[in-house]
């Protein structure tokens, strides 16, 4: 096996890890969006604000994401024909909601109901004692589980390439059906899918020290 | 004039009755320290005058003023009633100082600048001046409960609660957290305190209650309860606590 043959094709796999980034920080994104709104549904004592949360993570975490995705991109076809992208993009955000809805829940439940009694205690209103004392201790908490929760979604990003994104791992498929170099080309996408998931772990730990740096 | 006024205050668990009709007037200025034993209900009253805890039935005035059960009631109450809780319940995400501005700023919209200059004042008073940028994971409890009286001071309340402020310290630190009490009392401050330390209610409290099974069984000045109490449970209650060694 030529090594410096199959570092030719390299090069190739750049737009592909980009295009990778950038479904899952799209995925992730609209992730959040869902997420806080849904995890504070769930929260909720009213129910018509807690029974959507909950059917729809219901919902979510019990169908398979590739499923999700083939929704999206064949199943609303008649409704709306999204390109490839945005229909990966979305069906990631919306997979990952779920997710981000029950590990923002899960931190907020785990906070001491001692700090919201000492909040309202001064005066301070229901929304005032949750922005100001509950979801920073909570976020912090939430931090570790919610990297965990990037580190999925960047890798569940390479179902994208059944609906024709090209990302890493539909990029190493197409080049090796001409090259023949299966192995390889699948390593190297490893290799890349290894170097983003380390970067995003650095990231998250950078984020989990500077934000804990307060606290012993 | 009567800072807090308690009238037929019943509070239920389940099936468990806590608060069996209660009726309390504080006058402003009194120090009040209710003593008994777990589960007698002593928590659940200081929770419910401070409406953590939402009573059954019964009225409860604070300055004269019939306080409703409802949001903005029960919020503009919390600012005139201070609570201290056993556990100090401070903000761990914030210094010192960022707790006990949190109040004025957040809630009275007091300027920071302003707020600043009064937690260093409350701060002095409390003994911890040097504390003002550490967080509260690098305090001790003593330190700690007294943070979380300056934070409650802050608010200026008229009145101040006590959950067993010392219950969950260390025996040796419940000495700076009484003192500072005490001086709060001795300044003037209503204040209702639950607490087993009866080296506290003899010095600084001008009324004790007995408090047991959801009733004030007994009530007088300090000397009296403690001297000549008339109530069998009352007697047997003060044997227990004064013949255990933390007190």
């Amino acid at each position: 096996m030529d090594f410096s043959k199959i570092l030719t094709f390299v090069p190739y796999f750049l737009p592909a890890a980009w295009m990778t980034l950038k479904i899952t920080t799209m995925g992730i994104l609209i992730g959040l969006m869902i997420g806080f709104p849904m995890a504070f549904g769930r929260l909720s004592k009213r129910r018509f604000l807690s029974l959507p949360s909950k059917g729809y993570i219901a919902l979510i975490r019990g169908t398979p994401l590739l499923l999700q995705l083939f929704v999206v991109y064949y199943g609303l076809v008649r409704l709306v024909a999204l390109d490839p992208l945005p229909s990966a993009a979305l069906a990631l955000g919306v997979h990952n909601g779920a997710y981000i809805a029950e590990i923002i829940r899960g931190a907020i439940q785990s906070i001491n109901r001692g700090q919201m009694e000492a909040a309202r205690s001064l005066g301070m209103t229901h929304m005032q004692a949750m922005s100001r004392v509950i979801i920073p201790q909570a976020l912090l908490r939430a931090l570790p589980p919610l990297g965990n929760q990037f580190i999925i979604a960047l890798k569940d990003s390479s179902l994208a390439s059944t609906v024709t994104v090209r990302e890493l791992v539909l990029t190493s498929r197409q080049l090796a059906s001409s090259n023949f170099m299966m192995m390889e080309m699948l390593a190297i996408a490893a290799v890349f899918y290894l170097i983003l998931t380390g970067l995003l772990t650095l990231l998250v730990n950078h984020l989990e020290v500077k934000m804990s740096v307060s606290r012993a | 004039m009567t800072m807090i006024k308690i009238r037929n205050l019943y509070k239920s668990f389940g099936h468990l009755e806590v608060l069996k009709g209660l009726d309390l007037d504080v006058d402003e200025g009194e120090v009040v320290v209710i003593i008994g034993a777990s589960g007698s209900g002593k928590s659940t009253l200081l929770r419910c005058i401070n409406f953590l805890e939402e009573s059954d039935s019964g009225e409860i005035w604070v300055e004269e003023k019939l306080v409703h059960h409802t949001g903005s009631d029960i919020n503009a109450v919390r600012q005139e009633v201070g609570m201290v809780f056993q556990h100090f319940n401070l903000f761990p995400h914030m210094t010192v100082l960022e707790n006990v501005i949190e109040g004025p700023v957040q809630v009275k919209k007091v300027p920071r600048k302003k707020a600043v200059i009064q937690a260093h004042g409350l701060l002095e008073k409390v003994g911890l001046s040097d504390k003002a940028r550490s967080y509260p994971s690098s305090l001790s409890g003593g330190q700690k409960q007294r943070v979380a009286i300056a934070r409650a001071l802050a608010m200026e309340p008229k009145v101040m609660l006590f959950d067993e402020p010392t219950s969950a310290l260390d025996p040796e630190l419940v000495g700076e957290v009484l003192l500072v009490m005490e001086e709060l009392a001795k300044e003037g401050m209503t204040m209702i305190v639950v607490t087993h330390e009866m080296w506290f209610a003899r010095e600084a409290a001008d009324r004790v209650i007995f408090m047991d099974e959801g009733v004030f069984l007994e009530s007088g000045t300090p000397d009296k309860i403690f001297t000549e109490p008339e109530e069998e449970r009352t007697k047997e209650f003060l044997s227990k606590i004064l013949a255990s060694p933390n007190t």
